[in-house]
C-alpha cells in the first residue's frame, strides 16, 4: 500500500514542477497574505498574553473614586472601611501617575511597602537588583522597567533626577530593575515607596490615587466586591473585569486588521481558483488520462491533496516565519502602530510576539483548505467523467 | 472473453447535436485472438473501442467480460479492471506533454503498489524493439509523430496486459515499424494475449482471426479467419 502513495507523493511534486506558473502565484499570494496576517496574529497573541500576565499580576480588586464619571482620589479612610469587609484580607493604598516628556515617559506607582509581603508576584519580575523593602521608605529608592532603564542609560546603583510636575527635582536610586517579560505594562514601570509618590505628585494628605484588595481565597471574589460597591462613589474592578478590558482593547483592534486580512484571503484564493481553471483544460486532460491508466478516482484526488497540502503547508509555513522575522526584527512596522496605538517604538522595545497553537492552527486552515477545495473540486469533478470524454473535450 | 449485446452509444442525446455513434454493435472477442474493427471515417471504431476498454459509458446494450454483465459496475471497479488487463494504444497518441518519453511510459505504472524502476529495462527493451532508444530522455512534445507513436505503444505494452486495445496503432509510423509492430501483436497473441486493433492495414487484417466491419455506427459485416 504504502508503495502507491510514495509514487503519488513523487507525481504530486512533479506536476507543482510543471504547472510552475500556478505553483509560483499561489506560493507568492499565499505567503505575503500569510505572513501579514501571522504577524497581527502572533503580536495580538502577544498583547493578550501580556495583559493575562499582568492581570495576573494584579490584585484580586481594585477600588478607585468616581465622581460624576469622573476619577478622583480616594480618601484614605476607605482603605480602613474595606479591611473591616468580610474576606478582604489586606487593602493597601496606591498612589500613581505618569509623568516624563516624549520619549521619557513612564509610569510611578507608589505602594504602601507594609503590603510587600502579599505582593509577591509584583517582586517575583525583578530581574537585576532587588525589590522595594519597607526600610526603604523615605530613602529615594525605586525599582524601574527594563526598557526605562535603557532609554535613561541607568543601571542598578545608579542616582536618576526625575522632574516632577510641578518641575521640582526629585533625587531617585535605582535598586531593581524589572525583567522585560511583561514588556507592555513594567516596561515604563517605576515603582517607589508610597510616601515619595505622594510627594512626587503633590498628593494631599488623607488620599490616594486607589486601593487594592487582596482577599480570602475561601470567599468568592464577586461577594467580596458586592460588599465594597456598597461605599458611596466606589468604583470596584476585578481581575476577570480587569481581563476582559484588556482583551477587549487589543482583541477589537487585532480583530479589525483579522477580518481586513480574512478579505484579502479569499480574494487570494479567488486568484487560485482562477488559476486552477487555466490549468483546468491541460489537468482535465491529464485526469481522464490517468483514468485510463486504472487511476481511480480517488487516487486523482489523492494527488491533488497532496498538491495542495504541499503548497499551502509550504506557503503558510514561510508565511509565518516571514511574518515572526517581521514583528521580532522590524517591530511589526505598520502594524503596531493600529495595534499598540503607539506611533513609535524605542529601540530597546520588545515586541511581545507569541506564537500560539490556535493561531498557527487557523494560519495553516485558511491557506490549505480553500487550496484543497480550489483543487480538489475540479479534480474530482473531472474524475467522474468518462475519461474517454474527458480526453476529447479537452482536446477539442 | 468479452462480448456485446446490442451495445448503443448516442452523444448528445436529445439535442440538435445528438450523433449515433454506435447502434446495436453485437461483437465477440475471444482470449488469444486478434480482432480487427474496421470501416471508414466517423462509422464508430474508437466509440466501440472506448466501450470495450470500459471508459464510455454506454447509452443501452451490455458488456460482458466472461459471461459477467459489467456495464452498471462502478467506476471503482471499472478503473481496477484496466489497471490489471487493459493497455490502450489511442488513435491520438495521447501523451502527456511536460514529461520525458520514459517519464510517459512510467506514469501509468504509479497506480500500481510497486516500485516503478523495476519496469524501467522493460521499457527499454521495448524502445530498442521499436528503434527509439536515443530518444527516451526527449520531451515527448519534441518528438515526432511517429516516435509519439511508439512512445504510445511502449506505454501500452509495458506492464504486459491481457488486453491490448489499439485504435490505429501504426498511421503515424513507417513501413518498417508498422511491420515490427504487427509482428509484436502477433506474439501477443500467442502468448494469450487479447488484441483488438482498429485499423485499415491489409498486413494485420490478413493475420487476424476475426474482422468486423463498421458503417454509420453498426456492425455491417463479420469476417472470421
Ligand atoms: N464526444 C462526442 N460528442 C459528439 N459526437 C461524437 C463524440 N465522439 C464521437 N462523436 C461522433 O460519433 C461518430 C463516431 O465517432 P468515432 O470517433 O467512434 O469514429 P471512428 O470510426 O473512430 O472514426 P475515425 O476513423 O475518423 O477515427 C462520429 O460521427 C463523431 O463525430
Ligand atoms: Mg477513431
Amino acid at each position: 500500500m504504502l508503495k502507491r502513495h510514495r509514487n503519488f507523493f513523487h507525481y504530486a511534486l512533479d506536476c507543482l514542477k510543471k504547472y510552475k506558473t500556478r505553483t509560483f502565484v499561489v506560493l507568492i499570494a499565499f505567503t505575503i497574505a500569510i505572513s501579514m496576517l501571522s504577524s497581527i496574529l502572533f503580536l495580538k497573541d502577544g498583547l493578550e498574553r501580556e495583559a493575562e500576565l499582568s492581570v495576573s499580576l494584579a490584585p484580586d480588586i481594585t477600588v478607585s473614586y468616581l465622581q460624576g464619571g469622573r476619577v478622583l482620589l480616594l480618601p484614605s479612610s476607605y482603605i480602613d472601611k474595606a479591611s473591616e469587609i468580610k474576606g478582604v484580607v489586606r487593602a493597601l493604598p496606591r498612589i500613581w501617575g505618569y509623568d516624563g516628556k516624549g520619549l521619557n515617559t513612564y509610569t510611578v506607582r507608589g505602594l504602601d511597602l507594609s503590603g510587600v509581603e502579599v505582593d509577591y508576584g509584583f517582586s517575583n519580575l525583578v530581574k537585576k537588583g532587588r525589590f522595594l523593602v519597607p526600610e526603604d521608605a523615605g530613602t529615594g529608592s525605586i525599582v524601574i522597567g527594563e526598557l526605562l532603564a535603557g532609554v535613561l542609560k541607568v543601571d542598578v546603583g545608579d542616582t536618576m533626577i526625575l522632574l516632577s510636575e510641578s518641575i521640582e527635582a526629585n533625587r531617585f536610586t535605582v535598586v531593581g530593575i524589572f525583567s522585560s517579560e511583561t514588556t507592555i505594562y513594567t516596561a515604563d514601570l517605576i515603582v517607589m515607596p508610597i510616601d515619595d509618590a505622594r510627594k512626587f505628585f503633590k498628593i494631599p494628605e488623607g488620599y490616594v490615587t486607589d486601593m487594592i484588595i487582596y482577599t480570602d481565597p475561601e470567599v468568592p471574589v464577586d461577594n467580596v466586591a458586592a460588599e465594597l460597591s456598597t461605599m458611596p462613589n466606589a468604583r470596584v474592578l476585578t481581575k476577570d473585569i480587569l481581563l476582559r478590558g484588556y482583551k477587549a482593547a487589543y482583541g477589537g483592534r487585532g480583530g479589525f486588521l483579522v477580518t481586513f486580512w480574512v478579505i484579502l484571503l479569499s480574494a487570494v484564493a479567488l486568484v487560485c481558483f482562477s488559476q486552477a481553471t487555466i490549468v483546468g483544460r491541460e489537468s482535465m486532460f491529464e485526469v481522464g488520462l490517468l483514468k485510463t491508466f486504472g487511476f481511480t478516482t480517488l487516487d486523482i484526488i489523492e494527488i491533488r491533496l497532496i498538491e495542495s497540502l504541499i503548497l499551502g503547508v509550504f506557503s503558510a509555513s514561510l508565511g509565518m516565519v516571514i511574518g515572526i522575522v517581521y514583528d521580532i526584527w522590524f517591530k511589526a512596522g505598520i502594524f503596531a502602530q493600529s495595534l499598540l496605538g503607539w506611533a513609535f517604538l524605542p529601540a530597546e522595545f520588545h515586541m511581545p510576539v507569541y506564537v500560539s497553537f490556535p493561531s498557527v492552527f487557523s494560519l495553516y486552515a485558511v491557506t490549505v483548505l480553500p487550496l484543497l477545495f480550489a483543487t480538489t473540486v475540479p479534480a474530482w469533478l473531472n474524475a467522474i467523467t468518462d475519461p474517454e470524454l474527458a480526453m476529447r473535450r479537452a482536446a477539442a | 472473453m468479452i462480448e456485446t449485446m446490442n451495445l448503443t452509444k448516442i452523444y448528445n442525446p436529445g439535442t440538435p447535436r445528438e450523433v449515433v455513434a454506435a447502434r446495436d454493435v453485437n461483437i465477440r472477442i475471444d482470449d488469444g485472438t486478434i480482432t480487427i474493427l474496421r470501416g471508414p471515417s466517423g462509422s464508430g471504431k474508437t466509440t466501440v473501442l472506448s466501450m470495450i476498454g470500459l471508459i464510455l459509458t454506454p447509452s443501452s446494450g451490455r458488456i460482458l467480460i466472461d459471461g459477467e454483465n459489467v456495464t452498471r459496475y462502478s467506476d471503482y471497479w471499472k478503473a481496477l479492471y484496466r489497471r490489471m488487463n487493459v493497455g490502450f494504444i489511442f488513435q491520438h497518441i495521447n501523451l502527456l506533454p511536460g514529461y520525458t518519453a520514459m517519464e510517459n511510459v512510467l506514469i501509468p505504472l504509479l497506480c500500481l503498489d510497486e516500485d516503478v524502476l523495476n519496469y524501467k529495462n522493460k521499457a527499454l527493451e521495448l524502445f530498442k524493439r521499436l528503434k527509439i532508444t536515443e530518444r527516451v530522455g526527449n520531451l515527448v512534445q519534441q518528438l515526432s509523430g511517429g516516435e509519439q507513436q511508439r512512445v504510445a505503444l511502449v506505454r501500452a505494452l509495458v506492464r504486459d496486459p491481457k488486453i491490448i486495445l489499439a485504435d490505429e496503432p501504426t498511421v503515424f509510423v513507417d513501413e518498417e515499424t508498422a511491420r515490427i509492430v504487427f509482428e509484436m501483436f502477433g506474439e501477443l497473441r500467442d502468448q494469450g494475449k487479447t488484441v483488438v486493433v482498429s485499423t485499415h492495414d491489409p498486413r494485420l487484417i490478413k493475420i487476424a482471426d476475426r474482422v468486423y466491419t463498421m458503417e454509420k455506427g453498426t456492425v455491417v459485416r463479420e469476417q472470421e479467419a
